[in-house]
C-alpha cells in the first residue's frame, strides 16, 4: 500500500520539468487533449472496472440479501442469509473452521520449509543452481496437475503408505478417512514449499556480507548468525508472503474439488469442505444464489480482517532497514 | 508491496564472493549434513514426478491391476500417442487450452500496456483518485464478483462458450495495471518528449516508442497471464459444459470423473494428460525466466527509488 503513496508525487515533478508553453490559452487546449487522450487510454480499465467489478459488487450485496434461484424473481429477505449461515448452518461454520486450519497450517508450514532449504541453498554448495531448480520444479506445475500427481501419491497403496510401511506402519486411507483429509491438503501445499524458498533465497543474498563478518569475529556460531542477522532482515519478504499465502490459503478450490471428488466420496468431502467449495455448491448445484452471494461477502470479510491483523503487528516483527537510516 | 522492495532491490549489488573461494563465514559454510539435506529434500520432491513418469509409461493391466510402482518398470510410449487418438479428446483439450490462453495473453499485453502507460506519463484531473481504485481493487477476491458475473454471461449467452474466460482480459488487470505502470515511471521521459515535439500524438507515442520499450514487462504480463489462463480450473468448471469445449485443466479431471462406475479412471492416461498440461508452463518459465526476474525487481522496487 505504501507504493500507492510514494510514487504519486512523482507527477508534479514531471509536470515541473515540461517546458512552460508561452499561452495560457495554448496550454490549457493541449492540457485538455492530453487529458481526454488519458480517458481514452484507460477505458479499457475503466469499463471492464464498472462492468466485471463494480457493477457485479453491487449486484452481489443486492443478491446476499434476497431468496434467489436465479431464474424466478429473486424474493428480498434482508440479513436472513447472513443470521442463517452464522446462526443455523453448521456446514458453513464447518467450512470456515477447515478454512482456518488449512490457512493456520500450511502457511507458517510453507514459509518455515521455504525458509529453511533458503537457509540451506545460500550456504556455499556446489550443483546449487541443480537443487534449487528441483525444488523449485513442483511449483511451476498447475494446480489441476499437481492435485491428480497427489491421487495418485495418496493412494492407499501409493508411495507414501509404501514409505510409511517400511517401519510398520500401515497408513491411512488419505483422502476417504474423514480426519485425513485435511493433512492430505497441507501435505501436498508443503510440496510447493519451493516458491518461497526463491523468493527468500533472492532476498538473502541482499544482506551485506559485513554483518555476517563481524558477527564471524565476535565468534557467533551459524545458528547465531541466522537468528541474528539472517532472520530479522528477511521479515519484510516472509511478511508478504503470509499476507499472500494466507489469501490464497481462504480461497483453496480445486485441489479439494479434484482430489475429493463429491460424487464418489462424500464423506471426504464433507469432512473436507471450505468455504470456496461451499460457495461454489450452493451457487452452481443448487442454484441458491443469494446464500452464495452472502457466504463470499463473509469470506472477503474474514480475509480483510486477517489482513488487517498481519499489516496491525508488522510493526512487532517486521524489520525494514530503511527505517533505520 | 513496498515491503518486497528492500531486500530484493539490493539483488543487482550482491557482495558473494565467487564461488570455490574458502567460506571465511560460519553462516554459509556448507557441511556434509547440508549436502546429505539437501539431497533428500530434492529426492522426495521429485518422487512425485517420477511417480507420474511411471503411471503415464504403465500398462492398461497395470492400472486396472492398481501396481505401480516409483520406478518405471514398463515403458509403454504409445501412450503418448493414444490420448491424441479418438480414444480421449486430449487433441481437442490441448487446442482449446491454446486459444483461450492466445487470446486471454493479447487482450492482457495490450489493454494492460496502454492503460499502464497512461497511469504513468498522462496528466487528467481524477488521475490519482483512479489509480488508487486500481490499487484497492486488488484486494477484492474473485469469489465476490463470480456470481453477478455468471449471472451477465449467462443472459449474454455466453455460457458453453470461450468468451467468458477470453473477453475480460481485455479489459486490463489491476495488478498488470500496476506493474507496466512502475515500469514506465523509470523510463526516461526524454524520448516521448521528443517525440511530442515532433508533433506525435500520444497514441503515436505509445505505439511506435513506448510499446517497444515495454517488451520486458509484457512479456512477463504475458507470462502470468498464460500460465493463470492455463491453469485455470474454476472459470472452465462454471461456464464450458461441452467435453469440445474444454481446457486441458477441466479436461484431464473431467476424464478422470467420468469414468464407469467401479472401474478405475485411466491413470496412465490421465498422467499423460498432466504431463501435457504440465511441460508447456515449466518450458515457458525457464524461457521467460529472465524477463520474471526483471519484473521482480522494477516492480518490486520502482515505488522505492
Amino acid at each position: 500500500m505504501a507504493t500507492t503513496t510514494t510514487p504519486t508525487p512523482e507527477t508534479p515533478s514531471a509536470v515541473a520539468r515540461k517546458p512552460a508553453s508561452p499561452g495560457k490559452q495554448r496550454l490549457s487546449r493541449r492540457r485538455r487533449r492530453e487529458a481526454l487522450s488519458f480517458y481514452l487510454f484507460i477505458s479499457p480499465w475503466m469499463i471492464g472496472f464498472l462492468v466485471f467489478l463494480l457493477g457485479p459488487m453491487i449486484a452481489s450485496i443486492y443478491y446476499s440479501l434476497t431468496d434467489w434461484d436465479s431464474f424466478n424473481p429473486p424474493k428480498w429477505v434482508g440479513f436472513d442469509n447472513y443470521v442463517k449461515l452464522l446462526t443455523d448452518d453448521p456446514v458453513f461454520w464447518k467450512a470456515l473452521w477447515n478454512t482456518f486450519y488449512y490457512a493456520a497450517i500450511s502457511v507458517p508450514l510453507g514459509l518455515v520449509l521455504g525458509l529453511w532449504l533458503a537457509n540451506l541453498l545460500n550456504k556455499q554448495v556446489r550443483a546449487r543452481k541443480l537443487f534449487r531448480t528441483l525444488i523449485y520444479l513442483p511449483t511451476l506445475i498447475p494446480l489441476v496437475a499437481t492435485a491428480m500427481i497427489f491421487r495418485m501419491v495418496l493412494a492407499p497403496n501409493g508411495p507414501i503408505n509404501d514409505f510409511l510401511g517400511l517401519f510398520g506402519l500401515s497408513g491411512p486411507n488419505w483422502l476417504l478417512d474423514g480426519p485425513w483429509v485435511k493433512p492430505a491438503l497441507i501435505l501436498m501445499s508443503a510440496w510447493g514449499a519451493g516458491a518461497a524458498t526463491v523468493l527468500l533465497l533472492a532476498a538473502m543474498k541482499g544482506i551485506p556480507r559485513e554483518l555476517y563478518e563481524a558477527a564471524e569475529v565476535d565468534g557467533a556460531s551459524a545458528t547465531r548468525q541466522f537468528w541474528s542477522i539472517t532472520l530479522p532482515h528477511l521479515t519484510p519478504i516472509i511478511f508478504f508472503n503470509l499476507i499472500m499465502g494466507l489469501i490464497n490459503a481462504f480461497q483453496i478450490f480445486s485441489q479439494l474439488y479434484i482430489l475429493i471428488p463429491k460424487g464418489k466420496n462424500p464423506a471426504g468431502y464433507d469432512a473436507a469442505q471450505t468455504m470456496v467449495p461451499l460457495l461454489f455448491d450452493q451457487a452452481f448445484s443448487y442454484y441458491r444464489m443469494g446464500y452464495a452471494s452472502a457466504i463470499s461477502w463473509l469470506l472477503f470479510l474474514v480475509i480483510l480482517v486477517f489482513t488487517v491483523i498481519a499489516f496491525r503487528t508488522t510493526r512487532r516483527w517486521v524489520f525494514y532497514e530503511t527505517e533505520v537510516k | 508491496m513496498a515491503t518486497l522492495a528492500t531486500p530484493v532491490r539490493k539483488r543487482g549489488h550482491e557482495d558473494r564472493p565467487a564461488e570455490g573461494q574458502a567460506p571465511a563465514v560460519r553462516a554459509f559454510h556448507a557441511t556434509p549434513f547440508t549436502y546429505g539435506t539437501l539431497m533428500i529434500v530434492a529426492a522426495v520432491l521429485t518422487t512425485p514426478l517420477v511417480f507420474v513418469g511411471s503411471i503415464a509409461l504403465s500398462s492398461d493391466a497395470t492400472v486396472n491391476n492398481g501396481a505401480f510402482t516409483i520406478i518405471p518398470r514398463e515403458f509403454n510410449w504409445d501412450n503418448f500417442s493414444r490420448v491424441f487418438s479418438t480414444e480421449l479428446p486430449v487433441g481437442t483439450f490441448l487446442l482449446n487450452s491454446v486459444l483461450i490462453s492466445l487470446f486471454s495473453v493479447a487482450g492482457q499485453v495490450l489493454s494492460s500496456g496502454l492503460v499502464g502507460y497512461a497511469f504513468a506519463r498522462l496528466r487528467a484531473p481524477g488521475k490519482n483518485t483512479m489509480f488508487l481504485i486500481v490499487i484497492a481493487t486488488m484486494m477484492i477476491p474473485t469469489q465476490i464478483t463470480m456470481i453477478p458475473q455468471f449471472i451477465l454471461f449467462r443472459d449474454l449467452g455466453w455460457v458453453n462458450t470461450f468468451l467468458p474466460l477470453i473477453v475480460p482480459n481485455f479489459f486490463s488487470n489491476a495488478f498488470n495495471v500496476f506493474l507496466v505502470r512502475q515500469f514506465v515511471s523509470r523510463l526516461p521521459s526524454e524520448l516521448d518528449e521528443a517525440a511530442m515535439m515532433d508533433g506525435l500524438g500520444f497514441f503515436g507515442i505509445y505505439r511506435r516508442i513506448m510499446f517497444p520499450m515495454l517488451r520486458p514487462v509484457l512479456i512477463a504480463i504475458g507470462i502470468f497471464t498464460l500460465t493463470h489462463t492455463w491453469g485455470d480450473f474454476m472459470g472452465p468448471l462454471i461456464y464450458l459444459n461441452d467435453e469440445s469445449k474444454m481446457p486441458l485443466a477441466l479436461g484431464v479431471q473431467y476424464i478422470t470423473a467420468t469414468s464407469q462406475a467401479g472401474q478405475a479412471p485411466p491413470w496412465n492416461l490421465v498422467m499423460v494428460g498432466s504431463i501435457l498440461l504440465a511441460l508447456p508452463m515449466i518450458i515457458v518459465y525457464y524461457l521467460g525466466q529472465k524477463y520474471l526476474y526483471e519484473m521482480d525487481i522494477s516492480g518490486g522496487s520502482a515505488g522505492v527509488k
